[in-house]
Order: structure tokens, then C-alpha cells, then sequence
């Protein structure tokens, strides 16, 4: 067989493996625009009368607005912490040398062994104890210390321990103290890894259920995931005004994901090659 | 210097390794909702929890859905990262569609294939297992079936993740390799067994870790698509610690449930990390 045939051969398998993949997705987003009559009766087809009215019934119903506010109030408080308190973190420890810098960063490589639901219930406790219950800094200091810390020091030390010490160097003899060398120096380089570990962390962040569910239960502070947790979960029998739900849910990060879809493939890759 | 690791140290200690501890220490004492102030017990939570049925069933499940998952992801990601590895003209295009589910929440894609597979008539998939002639299934009301329905959709959501992480691997693998052993006469299956393979002990270390540590911690889609039904068939640990320790306030009982899941990672953890390293001792 020629190479261009054979080429041509694999070529259609992936597209048929390809579209497989994708009739989840598509069923999920045809339907939204259809009445449950013609969504039960032609579950794969294309809307014959396309309709927006399941969307806004699912806008006003899951408060869309109001659970996206909360979810990126979580999301970019979240990701900014880590990025500032893990790097910092990771640069004290590869340059202190020190026993204390050795085991503080054992310390915290616990928490890349030990799951954090094992902290879970004497985590509700300390939650009480700090009134961080049912307030939105409460979830994201919980997904800053318990859930993406412990990772995101070490891809940050990974990444410091290939700085070149001359760098540093040429900084101390021009005066600059810790603080200053890490800021104007060291901060500056650490781009790629910041790209990475934002990525990995936001991912996370966005994409965590049980923090939410357990920890805010007030209804104006719910995230999306609690909105569609408290519509669809009951399951009733008009269940196409629940798929824009899903949708509406996921969108945001599905946008940013095809926008950035080579930077966040890259941050999921370089995440796993130094880990 | 070290003050600035202070900020992440101080938090860390609080949130997490304090909340640990206590989580340990909580397991020998008899905490709960109607019990503010324990006492100790000794070890009569773990005799209570090892001689509960539902409790056995819900750990079976997470390590055998851990197992399954492992090995089915990391198969077909391998299969599909040699495919997609070759130059095609859609390869990017692909590796874009298999890595989009992972976007997506998982409790999402629970509810959504909780709507694919429901036995009601307008389940999709019956529908179709239907015009092809076939009976339809009952995906998450049999007992039998209910954990391996969510098993599959987390490998369909997760695939193109690990998937990504094998194709940079392979893309380093000096194309070299392949022309010796080609030049050796190797057939297509003996280069990917001899040089392939082998070759992409990183990426297999760390994805299969991955998948065992994530099936291992399952709650969200159980938790969308079955409740842990029908009965207890897809309990898992976590479905099973938040449900004793949130909804029925045995608190104590929940945190001897959470060191069983902390020995249950641990342990197959380093099993597989064991097993892996006598594969890398026995490739170099």
C-alpha cells in the first residue's frame, strides 16, 4: 500500500474515533435547543425550531450571574495566592540551603502524598472555629492550603533550581536585598512556570465540587456547580431545561480552554514532566 | 529567607496538616453530632467499619474501580498517543477533541451521561443499542453494571489527559531508535514493545499514579450519576466518608474512614510505584 493511502486510511479512523468522542458533547449542546417532545423523539437530530427559551429559564433559575460572580471572585483569588505564596515558598526554599528550608519543603510534600479529603471532617471543625463557613475566602483559602499548594511549590522549585545562581549574584553585589532580588530578578523569570501552575491550579480550582458543597450553603454564595448540583440533581421529567444548565456551566472554562487550548496543553505536559 | 516561605508554611500547617492529625487522632474516639466532647475508644471504630458490610463494598469498589481505571485509561491513551503521533493532518485537531472533556467538571459529565444512559425511553443509548436491534440496559439501575457505567464515563473524560502527556513523551523519543531497529529487522509490534514501550516509562509513571490516586479518590460522578446505588453497588470511600460524616454527624467514625483511605492510597501507592520501579530496573 502507498504511504499517501495508508495515510488517507488512518486519516479516516481518527475522524471517526474523533467524531465518537464527541457525541456526548453533541448530544448535550443539540438538545438545549429543542422542546423535551422533540428532544425524546429525535434525541441526535438538529433542532427543527430552534429554541433559546431553555437557556433563559436555566439563566434565571441557576442564578447565573450571581454563582459566576462567586466563581470567579474563587477563581482569581485562588490562583493569584498560589502563584504568589508557592513561588515565594519554592524560591526560600532552593536558596535557604538550610535544614530548616529541607524540612519545610518535606513538610510540605506531604500533601502531594496524603489526599486532602483525608483532612476533611477536622477541616469542617477548624472552618467553625475561624468563621470561615459559608463565606467565599473560607473556600479559597481551602483550595490555596489543602488542595493545590503542595504541587504547585514543587513544579515553582523545579522550575528556580534551573535559574543560574549568577543572576542572584550580580543582584546582591548591586545592593538588592532578598525581598527586591526575588521581585525585580528572580519573579520576571519565572514566566513559563507561572503559565503552568496557573493553568493546573485554575483547572482545579474552577472544576472542585466538594469544597463548595460542603463549606458554602447559604444560597447566594453557591458556585455554578452547586446551582446545577440543586436543579438538576432532583431530576424531574423535563429534563431539557437542564442540559443548558450544563452547558452554561461549563462554558466559560470550555471558551477559555479553545482559546488558549495550546498554552493550557503545554501547562498539563510540562506539569507532568517535572513531576 | 525563610520568612517568605512563611506565608504557604503557616497556612499549610493550619489547613492541612493540623486538619490531618486531628483526623487520626479523631478515628479512636467516639465524636460525633450528638457527642461534642469525645472521649477515647480505642480502636472500636475500625472493628465497627471492618465488620460493616457496606463499608467492605464501598473500599472493594474504589480499589477495583482504581485498578480498572489505571489500566483501561492508560491503555487506550497509550494506543492513541501512537496513533495521533504520526503526522497526520488532523492529529492537532484531535488531540483537542480527546482532551476536551478534561475541561469539563466532572460533576458535569456525570449528570450528562446520567441523561445518555437513564432506562427511560428517551435514553440515548438504549435508543441506540435499540435501532441496532438490541435489548435495552439498565446502565445505572443494575446493581452489576451501576459502577462500571461511571467507570466509563471517567475514562472518557480523562483519556485525552494522560493521552497528551504520552504524546510529548514519545515526541522526544529519537526517531533514530526506530530506523536501528528497523535496519534489525523489528516488525511494527516488536519496535513498539522493545523501543516504544520502554521509552515512555516517564510518562507511564506518572500517569498511572495519577489515574490509580484519582480513581482511588472518586466522588463526584458517583455522586451525580448513582448516589452510591442501586442499594450500595457503586459506594466508593469517599461517597461513603462524606455521607457518614456530613449527613449522618458520625464524625469520628468518618475520620477512622478517612485513615483506612489514607492506608488504602498509601499502600497501593507505593505497591505500584514498587512494581514500576522493577520495570525501569528492568529496562536499563
Amino acid at each position: 500500500m502507498s504511504k499517501s493511502v495508508k495515510n488517507g486510511l488512518w486519516s479516516v479512523l481518527f475522524a471517526a474515533i474523533g467524531a465518537f468522542m464527541l457525541i456526548p458533547i453533541y448530544y448535550l449542546v443539540v438538545n438545549t435547543f429543542k422542546t423535551m417532545e422533540e428532544a425524546t423523539f429525535r434525541p441526535l437530530g438538529l433542532p427543527l425550531n430552534p429554541t433559546f427559551e431553555n437557556y433563559t429559564t436555566a439563566l434565571q433559575s441557576m442564578n447565573f450571574l450571581r454563582a459566576l460572580t462567586n466563581n470567579l471572585t474563587i477563581l482569581v483569588f485562588a490562583v493569584l495566592f498560589l502563584v504568589l505564596f508557592s513561588s515565594m515558598a519554592a524560591y526560600a526554599i532552593v536558596k535557604g540551603k538550610t535544614i530548616c528550608s529541607k524540612v519545610m519543603y518535606s513538610i510540605f510534600l506531604i500533601g502531594l502524598i496524603i489526599p486532602f479529603q483525608v483532612t476533611i471532617i477536622p477541616l469542617y471543625r477548624i472552618a467553625v472555629g475561624f468563621g470561615m463557613m459559608n463565606t467565599l475566602p473560607g473556600v479559597i483559602i481551602i483550595n490555596v492550603f489543602c488542595i493545590n499548594l503542595s504541587l504547585s511549590i514543587f513544579l515553582f522549585r523545579g522550575f528556580i533550581n534551573t535559574i543560574p545562581a549568577e543572576m542572584e549574584e550580580a543582584a546582591a553585589i548591586d545592593g538588592c536585598g532578598v525581598f527586591k532580588t526575588f521581585w525585580v530578578i528572580i519573579f520576571p523569570l519565572l514566566s513559563p512556570i507561572i503559565a503552568t501552575v496557573g493553568i493546573l491550579d485554575a483547572l482545579a480550582v474552577w472544576n472542585d465540587f466538594m469544597t463548595p458543597l460542603l463549606f458554602l450553603q447559604s444560597p447566594e454564595k453557591n458556585v455554578l456547580l452547586q446551582e446545577v448540583h440543586k436543579n438538576v440533581g432532583p431530576f424531574s421529567t423535563n429534563w431539557t431545561v437542564f442540559l443548558p444548565m450544563l452547558v452554561l456551566s461549563v462554558l466559560p472554562m470550555v471558551i477559555i480552554f479553545l482559546i488558549l487550548q495550546k498554552h493550557i496543553i503545554e501547562g498539563v505536559v510540562a506539569g507532568a514532566v517535572k513531576g | 529567607m525563610l520568612l517568605m516561605a512563611l506565608p504557604a508554611f503557616i497556612g499549610f500547617m493550619t489547613f492541612f496538616i493540623t486538619p490531618a492529625v486531628m483526623s487520626f487522632g479523631y478515628s479512636v474516639t467516639n465524636w460525633s453530632v450528638y457527642r461534642p466532647e469525645p472521649s477515647y475508644v480505642g480502636l472500636k471504630n475500625f472493628q465497627t467499619l471492618f465488620s460493616d458490610a457496606q463499608a467492605l463494598a464501598a473500599i472493594e469498589h474504589s480499589i477495583r474501580y482504581a485498578l480498572i481505571m489505571t489500566v483501561v485509561q492508560n491503555t487506550l491513551a497509550i494506543f492513541l498517543a501512537v496513533l495521533l503521533n504520526k503526522k497526520l493532518m488532523m492529529a492537532n485537531v484531535l488531540k483537542t477533541i480527546f482532551f476536551l472533556p478534561a475541561v469539563l467538571s466532572i460533576l458535569v459529565v456525570g449528570y450528562l451521561f446520567k441523561f445518555i444512559m437513564t432506562s427511560a425511553p428517551s435514553g440515548m443509548l438504549n435508543s441506540a443499542i435499540g435501532a441496532f436491534g438490541g435489548a435495552p440496559v439498565n446502565w445505572l439501575g443494575d446493581p452489576n453494571l451501576a459502577l462500571y457505567s461511571v467507570l466509563a464515563t471517567q475514562v472518557w473524560q480523562w483519556t485525552g489527559w494522560a493521552m497528551v502527556i504520552y504524546i510529548a513523551n514519545l515526541k522526544s523519543i529519537d526517531a533514530s531508535l526506530y530506523e536501528a531497529a528497523r535496519i534489525d529487522g523489528a516488525g511494527p509490534m516488536q519496535v513498539f514493545g522493545r523501543v516504544t514501550l520502554p521509552l515512555l516509562y516517564p510518562a507511564t509513571s506518572f500517569n498511572v499514579l495519577m489515574s490509580l490516586i484519582g480513581g482511588l479518590k472518586m466522588f463526584d460522578a458517583v455522586y451525580a450519576m448513582t448516589r452510591g446505588g442501586p442499594g450500595y453497588a457503586s459506594e466508593t470511600i469517599m461517597t461513603t466518608m462524606i455521607s457518614t460524616g456530613f449527613k449522618a454527624g458520625r464524625n469520628a467514625y468518618a475520620c477512622a474512614f478517612a485513615v483506612v483511605f489514607f492506608v488504602v492510597v498509601f499502600t497501593m501507592s507505593k505497591a505500584v510505584t514498587f512494581v514500576l520501579n522493577k520495570w525501569e530496573a528492568a529496562i536499563t
